[in-house]
């Protein structure tokens, strides 16, 4: 999608100066609106997201701010009310997406029925939170739970899956 | 059934080719005599001749297992005809080999039972033992040269060793120790030609570690309990990470606790073994999510004592109220560290009769069924005071087996089969040192069903069943887990990459299985509620004077009196503190804690009263009763 838009960014620019008018600038430029960008890109989904966060600086400083990656999180589900915070707290939202609601997705992707979103959700976050603790839990300078090569409770995720 | 399956994987090659010889011969034509699907291959036998070709050949390739020296120098030196001529063929090969040895043939078994009686093995247990081990033990006796069915090399090796296994536990169990090491000796050697990276050789190898430990160590000897707190933890911690009976376990607990939680304020939760404390951060998270917002969360976790000076309670403790600021639940943590379960008192847990109790139980309550000399038994006790704290709800998670049966064959073939679906589940965990170390924490689990006895033995898995009836008649009744954790489970587990777990709901309870062989079960409780006697005119009838007054200056954490009562009749007496009204029972300090419990053997009513006390006791003060009345001056 990003290509595409380049390429219409592109087009757009190009026909202007092909067109009568050589003097004048283009209409409409998308960086320039960044509140547009940010819906445009909320709607994108996770891969895409990070193709767009290299196409230029300014897209990457959104496609890197947590509300996109919260968007995607939710964006079947309506959000429990006091999730921000939440998740905020273990992390953030694009932790939470890349940890636990992608892999899920994919996972469950084959068996999957459209009342089960919310419940992914909420298993997600529940996965995450165990995460969180595993990892940064605890006051002491050593915040791992079992030794230097602590095993996340979401490397079950990482696996690959048989088909 | 799942033995079956491994051997078959395991020799799955070379099954094909030899299981015809095994299975009865094909439909011969009368009119030729010569086998027309071998003579299809090049081979003439005889169609009245194939059972006994077929005998020899497995014969011979016993012998050529069992002396691999001869078989090269029969590969190059000797000089055989006309290999078409199976029959003769190999007779002549079998002439150049000395007899088989002994040792194999105390275990062969009739070829035309051996497939039933497998079969039997695998799919009932108790009834047909008997024979199976007759069939043997006839062989044994007999020592001549009965035919082998051997399948395929390495499945007949697998089921063999299954086959021993079972003759020395019986062996064990007659008390006949010295034909057990025998066979120990003929399996150690039998394990060294069965793949024990994986299948039926990795568990049968655990399985002959713990026998030879029951035989030379004796029973309660090699308890794995010596093992230190922090091996436990992190075994278990591991065993957590690598399959996920620990996660649905956890999971479905705290979908029970939230929703009997649902629109309480004041919640307090009792966890029987707190380890890492990794069932907990879940449950705090959803309970900072739910609808009215975070209740005031108290969590008591109950667990050994940690030897070094380490307090391993408390820093869980921290790490648990860290996460909980962090999502705005007001937490606060209580550690109570006892070595046994039964050693903990339920005013240690400092119950606020206010607030909402569950008790959670993740592997714990099978620990205290060992029967001590004592009267009452500890899981009475123990289940009895769980109930006088009046819980919202008890999530109950314990493994589906039966491993404590008085006979020790019947254990051990209950354990063979239990824990070889546990380790072929685990078979599809990748994720190293997760799986050994997994390994690790099940094989101690095996040691002590299968080495230990009396109160070392602590792994007495019951089956769903009997903790029904357990804890029906302990008071308490089932509480149905709802679809919602039925839905979270099967979530979970799809994500697992193994495709062999199953949920299943059974009567309101959950159990997740491997290959429709349940394997742990979630249930969840809650106490039956009896209508507390108010203490006006309607007062028990309680008669007769207590047997001795109780006076101290004991400081708040002290144990209570105990005051020994006669009834005449079967109502519970209750007692209630700080009510306006209620002459003698000037009861000054605002928490107390009842409990009760019934002796019915002796038909004495034990009753402790035991204070908790925010602020220390300033002065003496007695107990007793007069006319039925308790009084405390």
């Amino acid at each position: 999608m990003a290509l595409n838009h380049r390429r219409s960014c592109y087009r757009q620019d190009h026909h202007e100066t092909v067109g009568e008018n050589k003097e004048k600038r283009p209409k409409f430029f998308i960086n320039d609106h960044a509140d547009i960008l940010i819906e445009i890109l909320k709607r994108l989904d996770g891969r895409s997201l990070c193709i767009a966060a290299s196409v230029c600086r300014l897209w990457c400083n959104i496609a890197r701010s947590d509300s996109i990656w919260e968007n995607l999180c939710f964006r079947h589900v309506s959000p429990p009310p006091s999730v921000r915070s939440v998740v905020l707290a273990l992390g953030g939202y694009k932790r939470l997406y890349m940890g636990c609601v992608r892999p899920v997705r994919r996972r469950l992707g084959r068996a999957r029925r459209a009342s089960w979103a919310r419940d992914e959700v909420q298993l997600s976050l529940s996965l995450f939170c165990v995460d969180y603790y595993e990892r940064f839990g605890g006051s002491n300078s050593n915040g791992r739970l079992v030794g230097e090569s602590s095993p996340s409770s979401l490397m079950f995720l990482c696996k690959p899956v048989n088909v | 059934m799942v033995l079956y399956d491994d051997s078959a994987t395991l020799a799955g090659s070379c099954s094909g080719s030899s299981s015809s010889f095994s299975s009865k011969p094909p439909p011969m034509q009368q009119q030729q005599d010569i086998d027309d699907l071998l003579a299809g291959a090049g081979y003439k036998v005889r169609s009245s001749e194939l059972r006994k070709v077929a005998h020899r050949l497995e014969r011979l390739e016993t012998a050529m297992v069992n002396s691999p020296a001869d078989f090269s120098q029969l590969a190059s030196d000797t000089i055989h005809y006309n290999p078409s001529d199976l029959a003769s063929w190999v007779d002549s090969l079998l002439s150049e080999f000395a007899e088989p040895p002994t040792c194999p043939s105390e275990f062969i078994m009739d070829p035309v039972t051996n497939q039933t009686v497998a079969n039997d093995v695998w799919t009932t247990t108790n009834p047909n033992m008997p024979q199976v081990h007759h069939n043997i033990s006839y062989e044994q006796q007999s020592l001549n040269n009965q035919l082998t069915v051997v399948t395929a090399m390495e499945e007949d090796s697998g089921i063999r060793l299954v086959h021993m296994l079972m003759t020395c536990a019986e062996c064990v169990q007659r008390g006949d120790f010295s034909l057990a090491t025998s066979f120990l000796k003929d399996m150690q050697g039998l394990l060294t030609r069965v793949n024990t990276v994986c299948g039926i050789g990795k568990v049968a190898g655990h399985f002959i570690d713990a026998l030879s430990r029951r035989i030379f160590q004796g029973i309660g000897g090699g308890s794995i309990n010596g093992g230190s707190a922090f091996e436990n933890e992190i075994l278990y911690h591991h065993f957590y990470e690598a399959c996920p009976y620990l996660k649905f376990a956890h999971f479905t607990a705290n979908q029970a606790i939230l929703e009997a939680f649902d629109g309480h304020d004041c919640v307090h939760v009792v966890d029987f073994n707190l380890m890492h404390g990794l069932q907990w951060p879940a449950l705090i998270q959803a309970l900072a999510l739910r609808p009215g917002g975070p209740p005031l969360l108290r969590l008591t976790g109950i667990g050994p004592p940690s030897p070094d000076g380490r307090d391993s309670l408390r820093e869980i403790g921290l790490r648990l109220a860290e996460l909980a600021r962090s999502v705005n639940v007001r937490f606060a943590f209580r550690g109570v560290a006892a070595s046994r379960l039964e050693d903990v008192k339920p005013w240690m847990l400092q119950v606020n009769p206010k607030e909402s109790v569950a008790v959670n139980s993740i592997m714990q309550l099978h620990r205290l069924l060992g029967s001590d000399s004592n009267l009452n038994s500890p899981i009475e006790t123990v289940l009895s005071w769980i109930r006088s704290l009046n819980p919202k709800i008890m999530t109950v998670v314990e493994q589906e087996a039966n491993h404590n049966q008085p006979g020790f064959l019947d254990r051990f073939t209950e354990a063979l089969h239990y824990y070889s679906t546990m380790f072929d589940s685990l078979e599809a965990c990748t994720v190293e040192p997760d799986k050994t170390l997994a390994e690790i924490y099940i094989q101690r689990e095996i040691t002590n069903v299968v080495s230990c006895e009396g109160s070392a033995r602590v792994e007495r898995h019951e089956p769903l069943g009997k903790w029904r009836t357990r804890l029906s008649g302990a008071g308490f009744r089932p509480s149905h887990l709802g679809s919602n954790a039925y839905k979270q489970a099967s979530m979970l587990l799809t994500l697992f990459s193994a495709e062999g777990y199953s949920v299943e709901e059974n009567e309101g309870c959950l159990t997740l299985g491997w290959h429709s062989r349940p394997l742990i079960a979630a249930s969840a409780w809650q106490a039956v509620s009896h209508a507390p006697a108010a203490l006006d005119t309607h007062r028990p009838v309680v008669s007769g004077a207590c047997d001795r007054n109780f006076s101290s200056t004991h400081p708040p954490t002290a144990l209570a009196s105990l005051l020994f009562l006669k009834r005449n009749d079967e109502e519970e007496i209750c007692f209630e503190s700080g009510e306006k009204g209620t002459p003698g029972l000037d009861w000054p300090y605002p928490n107390k804690e009842r409990e009760m419990g019934k002796n019915a053997a002796s038909q004495h009513v034990h009753v402790s009263i035991s204070p908790h006390l925010s602020t220390p006791l300033a002065l003496p003060y007695n107990i007793f009763i007069r006319d039925g009345h308790f009084i405390l001056t």
